[in-house]
């Protein structure tokens, strides 16, 4: 909980929500929990922990439930290589690779093994590089079937509505102007927000 | 439903309200009710994005600075431009909000909430903070909604032919 926040907000769709499904929040929750990566050369893990502790995805030390809401993170890790690193380690080997093509007389290296050591660089390079965490908190109102994430980005945005659907069966709609005024106004008045024409408020403008 | 149909009129309401916004809150001192009766008042405040054209021929002005008079994004809505963002600060009696919204996507940025005490007392329940923090961000939310749903009101009331001749007052003033 940090004291300035982005936040994306979400209605869920479905508007019968089978009532089992309250009871298996957790378990759902744990069987998309959050993965370490520390020990591997994987480039990214993401999945659940518990709401402000990253290092909880068996939700031991805080459950779900607080009153009306369900609260929850999604931890997602990174592993970057900076592009620098990348270019000096790539250039020493392709150097290697030059060399000992010239041992057995061959003049150059074909695309193919460029492609393969560029691979294998990366992979021994990822190896040695620690995952980056990022923690985004997630609050889920079950009284009136609204989620919000504490993000805006929308490459985080897009990961985080794939998985709320695939852990809990669910379609989140973003409340963006359009669909927050069919909210607001009825969906019955539908066809004037579809046939909306903005105002021109300056006298000579666009 | 056409998605990106969706995405063009979210655009072209979410840049209206945010001009209508900035309107309101100079002219009527931004003062708004919740359904509960519940006032409180909004205030455009250190920044505001105007944007006009389309393709590349698109251009954005941003006016930023703690005390700013946005002259220069006044002017961008006189030649026609429309507010992407803006920086609103949110007051309900001594509690105050901080927040830039986006007119495209009507995502909350830079929320800040009035202070939360995160020293625990002892015997308290840890959920309890964490509740008042939903609380408050909560609450960001609904005068937000309350703010727009009286602008939706009025757009699609006849009254918004009245309402456009005010703002375009506004603007020449």
């Amino acid at each position: 909980m940090s004291a300035s926040v982005g936040l994306t907000r979400y209605r869920i769709v479905e508007e019968d929500i089978p009532s089992t499904l309250w009871h298996e929040i957790e378990d759902r929750l744990k069987r998309n929990a959050f993965r370490d990566i520390d020990g591997s050369a994987e480039e990214r893990s993401f999945g659940w922990v518990s709401f402000d502790n990253m290092l909880d995805p068996d939700f031991a030390l805080c459950p779900p439930e607080k009153g009306p809401y369900l609260a929850f993170t999604l931890r997602l890790d990174t592993r970057r290589i900076p592009p620098a690193v990348m270019k000096k380690h790539l250039l020493v080997a392709m150097n290697e690779a030059m060399q000992a093509m010239r041992e057995q007389g061959k003049k150059f290296v074909t695309k193919e093994q460029k492609a393969e050591i560029r691979d294998q660089v990366e992979l021994r390079l990822r190896a040695r590089t620690l995952p980056i965490p990022a923690c985004f908190d997630v609050i889920w109102d079950t009284d009136r079937q609204i989620v919000s994430i504490a993000s805006t980005q929308s490459k985080l945005t897009e990961l985080f509505e794939e998985l709320f659907t695939h852990t809990f069966g669910l379609t989140l709609e973003p409340l963006t102007p359009y669909f927050l005024a069919l909210q607001l106004i009825g969906k019955d008045r539908q066809a004037e927000l579809d046939e909306f024409e903005p105002t021109v408020f300056a006298q000579g403008g666009a | 439903m056409d998605l990106d149909h969706a995405q063009t009129v979210s655009l072209m309401l979410g840049q209206e309200f945010l001009t209508w916004l900035w309107f309101a809150s100079e002219t009527s001192s931004g003062l708004f009710r919740t359904k509960d009766g519940e006032a409180f008042s909004v205030t455009v405040e250190q920044k505001v994005s105007v944007q006009g054209g389309e393709g590349e021929a698109k251009e954005t002005a941003v006016c930023s600075g703690p005390m700013a008079e946005l002259r220069e994004a006044r002017m961008g809505l006189a030649t026609g431009k429309k507010v992407n963002k803006v920086k609103v600060r949110i007051e309900k009696d001594e509690a105050a909000w901080q927040v830039l919204l986006d007119a495209a996507t009507f995502t909350l940025q830079g929320l800040k909430t009035p202070k939360v005490d995160t020293k625990l007392e002892e015997g308290e329940d840890p959920d309890a903070r964490i509740l008042e923090k939903i609380y408050l961000t909560e609450k960001c939310m609904a005068y937000v909604d309350t703010a727009y749903a009286r602008f939706l009101d009025l757009r699609f009331s006849p009254q918004w032919k009245e309402e456009t001749t005010r703002l375009r007052r506004w603007l020449e003033g």
